[in-house]
């Protein structure tokens, strides 16, 4: 079993899944110039790009906290989480390692964000993204299979076998 | 002096319940059927009887319309004889009404406390969910004249929309809602013989030719305008939300804190989750609020009340439960069924 951590958060990947780092410096070589999301996992049928943020981090301050929350709520995330999918799947096409459909999965560590808030992020981030195409022609081949924006509780809930955690309370 | 709770004894859907109210602003939520209208209904009633010296139990009857005006249908339905109780705090007044399940008319009804509550008058407005002010032209002489049947909160509005414009200049607060109002429904409002319209650079539009949600701030106008909504008076409102556009949610709940800011006290009931989330960010310190939650007790099926002052608190929240449903719905199909 593999435990993939980021800050104070710890994402259990199941036996049987590889699962990588794709936003270390180091290995990822492109910073300079690509964004990158946090993880890529990789199932028997499916790839998981993962975005962790953590604004409940025990150790942010109040009001970094507050400036992360409005700019989520004020759809400012939106284009920083759409581009680090777009960089990083074109990074994965280039090397060739895409042969899955491939589902993005950002988590939102903020207890006072409700779902109400993070279906709006959902349902925008699958406009930028965006999903399909144009209405009147859609894609053949999309690039997303499918996007989620979720926090601690939903995570745990829809993805019992991939649970996230805090390292430390 | 505010409505400080309310007493209600196998009233309507109620079986026992008090609750306190905050002296700013007061949100009810709940399903359909918790209760929230009857609520605002009640201390409504008890604050207009207050100005006009009308009999407590007949006021009730002409707000609740029960069937054949009988005023025992507003008992709590239960096989044998029984009583029930309506209580209204105000300070150290209490006004009271109880009647049994087969009193018919409103005088069989015991009031108290009528003389006190009605020395110290408050004014009140009640914005009932229906729009009035289009269908306006007439129908308050039909509704003295007839016996038509709608609640009297209807004739009521009218009565508050259409006094005369208070003397002199209005003063800075009434001055800054005013304008804030005017920008949001781009006008202002004009009453001829009847009619009411919106006054703008086009000219004047009469109020069935306006959208809905329009009327609805429109007539917020009015009551500042005139008057009647000043410190001291009493505001209720029955789902705001109804008709308006999402994006006036947000000037709309500007004007509600600051009416009371100002000294109002604010009722309102709603379903809708803006308006909720509205009221949460637009907060300021200072600002008095309770949530008044509504539900079914598991146990009993009785109405029950969870009264709180923070947002996080409410509970149970039947609008957020069904955003919550909606949202793991969207989070399964989102995944594809990882």
């Amino acid at each position: 079993m593999t435990v993939l951590v980021e800050g104070n958060l710890q994402i259990t990947i199941p036996n049987g899944a590889t699962a990588r780092k794709f936003d270390d410096n180091a290995s990822h070589g492109l910073s300079h110039c690509m964004k990158a999301v946090d993880f890529i996992v990789e199932l028997n049928n499916r790839m998981l790009f993962i975005e962790l943020k953590d604004p409940d981090h025990p150790a942010a301050a109040p009001a970094n906290r507050q400036q992360f929350i409005d700019g989520f709520l004020g759809g400012q995330i939106d284009a920083d989480l759409k581009v680090k999918y777009r960089d990083s799947f074109l990074y994965e096409w280039a090397y060739e390692r895409i042969s899955k459909p491939i589902y993005y999965l950002v988590l939102i560590a903020a207890s006072t964000l409700g779902p109400a808030e993070l279906l709006v992020r959902t349902d925008e981030l699958k406009r930028q993204l965006p999903l399909t195409g144009p209405s009147t022609a859609p894609w053949p081949r999309p690039f997303v299979a499918g996007c989620s924006v979720m926090n601690l509780e939903e995570w745990n809930k829809q993805l019992p076998e991939l649970p996230v955690s805090r390292v430390t309370a | 002096m505010t409505i400080s709770s309310i007493q209600l004894e196998r009233f309507t859907a109620f079986q026992k319940n008090r609750i306190d109210f905050s002296p700013g602003l007061n949100v009810f939520v709940g399903a359909n059927g918790s209760g929230k209208t009857h609520l605002m209904k009640v201390v409504y009633a008890a604050c207009d009887i207050s100005k006009t010296q009308a009999d407590f139990a007949e006021k009730l009857v002409r707000v609740f319309l029960p069937s054949g005006r009988a005023i025992g249908r507003l008992v709590k339905r239960q096989k044998k004889s029984t009583r029930c109780a309506v209580e209204v705090f105000r300070g150290d007044m209490k006004l009271r009404a109880s009647f049994s399940n087969h009193a018919t008319q409103p005088d069989s009804a015991t009031v108290t406390g009528a003389r006190d509550w009605m020395g110290s008058p408050v004014e009140s407005v009640y914005i009932p969910v229906k729009e009035m002010l289009s269908n306006a032209p007439g129908f308050r002489s039909l509704y003295a004249q007839r016996e038509v049947h709608f609640e009297e909160v209807y004739a009521d509005i009218l009565d508050r929309a259409y006094r005369p414009a208070l003397r002199g200049q209005p003063d800075a607060t009434r001055r800054r809602l005013m304008t804030h109002l005017q920008k949001t429904i781009d006008g202002k409002v004009l009453i001829k013989q009847e009619e009411f319209f919106l006054r703008n650079k086009q000219g004047n539009l009469e109020f069935s030719l306006l959208a809905e949600g329009i009327r609805k701030l429109a007539l917020i106008w009015l009551l500042i305008q005139n008057g009647t909504l000043l410190e001291g008076s009493v505001l209720f409102w029955d789902e705001p939300e109804t008709n308006l556009n999402p994006r006036l949610f947000g000037p709309l709940i500007d004007i509600l804190l600051a009416l009371q800011r100002s000294g109002v006290q604010v009722f309102l009931a709603t379903h809708d989750y803006i308006i909720l989330k509205e009221i949460d960010l637009r907060l300021q310190e200072g600002d008095k609020i309770s949530f008044h939650s509504l539900f079914h007790a598991p146990e009993t099926g009785d109405i029950a009340c969870h009264t709180t002052t923070d947002y996080t608190g409410i509970h149970p929240n039947a609008i957020a439960d069904a955003f919550s449903d909606i949202y793991d719905r969207e989070m399964k199909r989102s995944l594809g069924g990882v």
